[in-house]
């Protein structure tokens, strides 16, 4: 009954409940739709990220991190990757040639990392193969010598086209100054603008040759099923192969991994704002609720509903004024985030300022399922805190005053 | 048979500044099946009088003995719990739950009290066709008149089976004919089933329908006269 009684009595003021529970609805979509956006934002890039260039687990000889020099080459490289590969948990796996130098072009120069790859290898690898439009040539094609895909932003500062000749200037493992003429084969545009303009990729084969052993090897990169499995590939990869530098990609990117691990703290806390703000409006409003109904708790109390189920009466009707904006919150959002999950939010008016960071303006919000059950015991938990102050304002009522109350 | 007892009660306001007696030194007896009347002036202490013996208030000295237990005595969630059991309220402006039906304020009470549905049911459909509302039982009370309006509180208050009626004011806000007819009923009710009635009134209609008047006057009772065959306790 008493359940009943605090249902109904949310509807006795139709137009101040409905506000309240506009006020939740709209707090809490435009919340949760901002930490979608967020989310959204920091998954895409972590994605695209792993993807495009760090894949999930990097195998490197000691030191080469540190130094990026051809000396540091992994003995076996080969052998070990395919071990890797028989591992149940991986996805594939790619060798790498990695070298830092120097790209000219007859109008320009750039500082560069030179990636060298087995095509088909990477291809299983990364999918930075995929960001090649129609118009940006190709990857790797045929069989023709010293091929070179690059980025746009680099394709636009050294200002070359597709089969324009761009030499490449790195130190052999003899420690000696090497170049080459390579042909611009592929254009790629990924969403971060720095990589685009610091990387180019050649064939590891053509690569290897100049650097004076054909057999060279860097980096070996990883990709499992799926990026939950790091925890037991990783360290099984470091006590099948101790002598090596083996890191996962947040080791890689320690600011990637940063940000995920503080973006889930991040929505709650904002979300946590929300609702606090919220609960202001709603301690208000059950305020005046009690205060208009004085005289009605008093009669309550008067012929014998005690004092425990007045306070339970008061607080099931915040509840159920919060939940309810809570709950048709939560729907809106997640059919609003759906929808722009598939649809995707062009935010290419500030594609400049998103790509120098590494994101992408194509965003498309997300938000993870659990996210909804915190966020509803965080909307019960309001309730409980709004309805306090208000029940215990009943529950101070003397039945004798209160019924005279006009 | 006595059915409330008070000895000695008084009830006194600013106790620490001005004192101002409400009640002072009442003794009174009151038996099953009564129907009466307090009267007297405004400020007299009809109100207090009828807010200790429903346990609303408590007072500054004396003892209100109820059916052999003393409610001064009592916790305050004792008293609520004695309220539920023993006591019904008739208030001036009805004070029925607006949110619900006729029937569903008349069967709250007994909720409250842990009565199963189907004696509810049962019990709700007699006490408001015995107020002549068994049309209306699933009415709210704003599609209600104010004469219907406190005959579901009157339905009310006999829904926990209480020992008495408390109504303070009943009919101040009823038109003559609706106060008429309220009266009516509930002098029935209590002329057929024995029912205790006790009324604060200044409506002389109401006084006259009373067998018991008591009169109050500075906190202090200057007449108590019964009439026809009324049983009636002198006070001592």
């Amino acid at each position: 009954m008493i359940i009943k009684i605090a249902f109904k009595n949310v509807w006795r003021n139709k137009v101040r409940s409905l506000i309240v529970i506009l006020s939740v609805t709209l707090g809490l979509t435009g919340g949760i739709f901002a930490a979608a956006i967020i989310t959204g934002m920091v998954e895409q890039k972590v994605r695209m990220d792993i993807n495009n260039e760090i894949s999930h687990i990097q195998i490197h000889y000691p030191g080469f991190l540190k130094n990026f020099e051809p000396q540091y080459s992994i003995p076996g490289a080969d052998s070990i990757a395919g071990v890797i590969s028989k591992i149940p948990d991986v996805k594939a796996v790619c060798t790498r040639i990695r070298i830092t130098g120097m790209a000219a072009s007859p109008n320009s120069a750039a500082g560069v990392q030179i990636v060298g790859v087995d095509p088909l290898q990477e291809k299983k690898v990364s999918t930075l193969y995929t960001t090649i439009s129609d118009s940006g040539g190709g990857y790797f094609i045929g069989n023709k010598k010293n091929q070179l895909v690059l980025g746009r932003k680099l394709v636009d500062k050294l200002k070359v086209r597709l089969k324009s000749k761009v030499v490449l200037r790195f130190q052999n493992t003899d420690g000696d100054l090497t170049e080459a003429a390579f042909s611009v084969n592929g254009i790629y545009q990924t969403a971060n603008n720095v990589f685009d303009e610091t990387t180019v990729f050649v064939k590891k084969k053509d690569l290897g040759l100049l650097t004076g052993n054909e057999n060279s090897c860097q980096e070996i990169a990883i990709i499992l099923n799926d990026i939950d499995q790091i925890p037991i590939v990783e360290p099984s990869l470091k006590s099948r192969f101790p002598g090596f530098d083996i890191r996962n990609w947040i080791e890689l990117r320690p600011e990637m991994g940063l940000i995920t691990s503080t973006i889930a703290m991040e929505v709650y806390i904002i979300l946590g704002i929300i609702l606090f703000a919220l609960a202001f409006g709603i301690v208000n409003t059950m305020l005046m609720i009690v205060f208009e109904r004085t005289r009605e708790l008093g009669m309550l109390m008067a012929v014998g509903m005690s004092r425990a189920r007045v306070f339970r009466m008061i607080m099931l009707e915040t509840i159920f004024l919060t939940t309810i904006g809570g709950i048709i919150g939560m729907i809106l959002s997640a059919f609003l985030v759906s929808y722009f999950h598939r649809q995707g939010i062009d935010l290419s008016s500030m594609s400049k300022g998103l790509e120098a960071y590494g994101f992408d303006p194509n965003i498309y919000p997300f938000i993870k399922i659990k996210l909804y059950f915190h966020l509803t015991l965080m909307i019960i938990f309001t309730a409980i805190l709004s309805a306090i102050m208000p029940a215990r304002k009943a529950l101070k009522l003397k039945p004798v005053e209160a019924i005279r109350v006009e | 048979m006595n059915i409330i007892e008070i000895k000695n009660l008084s009830k006194v306001y600013d106790e620490k500044t001005i004192p101002v007696y409400a009640l002072n030194g009442v003794d009174l007896a009151f038996n099953v099946g009564e129907f009466t009347s307090i009267v007297g002036p405004s400020g007299s202490g009809k109100t207090t009088m009828l807010n200790l013996l429903g346990g609303l208030d408590s007072p500054s000295g004396g003892e209100i003995i109820i059916d052999q237990t003393d409610i001064t005595e009592l916790t305050s969630r004792k008293l609520i719990d004695f309220r539920l059991r023993n006591i019904g309220f008739v208030f001036q402006s009805f004070n029925l739950i607006p949110v619900l039906t006729a029937k569903e304020n008349v069967e709250f009470i007994m909720q409250l009290q842990g009565v199963n549905k189907d004696q509810r049911d049962k019990r709700t459909i007699e006490l408001l066709d015995s107020v002549g509302l068994g049309d209306k039982i699933n009415v709210r009370p704003n599609k209600l008149s104010g004469g219907q309006q406190q005959r579901v509180a009157v339905a009310r208050a006999l829904a926990s089976k209480p020992k008495f009626i408390l109504a303070d004011e009943p009919t101040a806000n009823l038109d003559s004919r609706s106060a008429e007819n309220l009266l009516e009923i509930m002098e029935k009710l209590n002329r057929e089933e024995n029912i205790t009635f006790i009324f604060s009134t200044h409506d002389s209609r109401v006084v006259a329908k009373a067998r018991r008047v008591i009169t109050l006057e500075d906190g202090k009772i200057v007449g108590d006269i019964k009439r026809n065959n009324a049983p009636t306790v002198p006070h001592s």
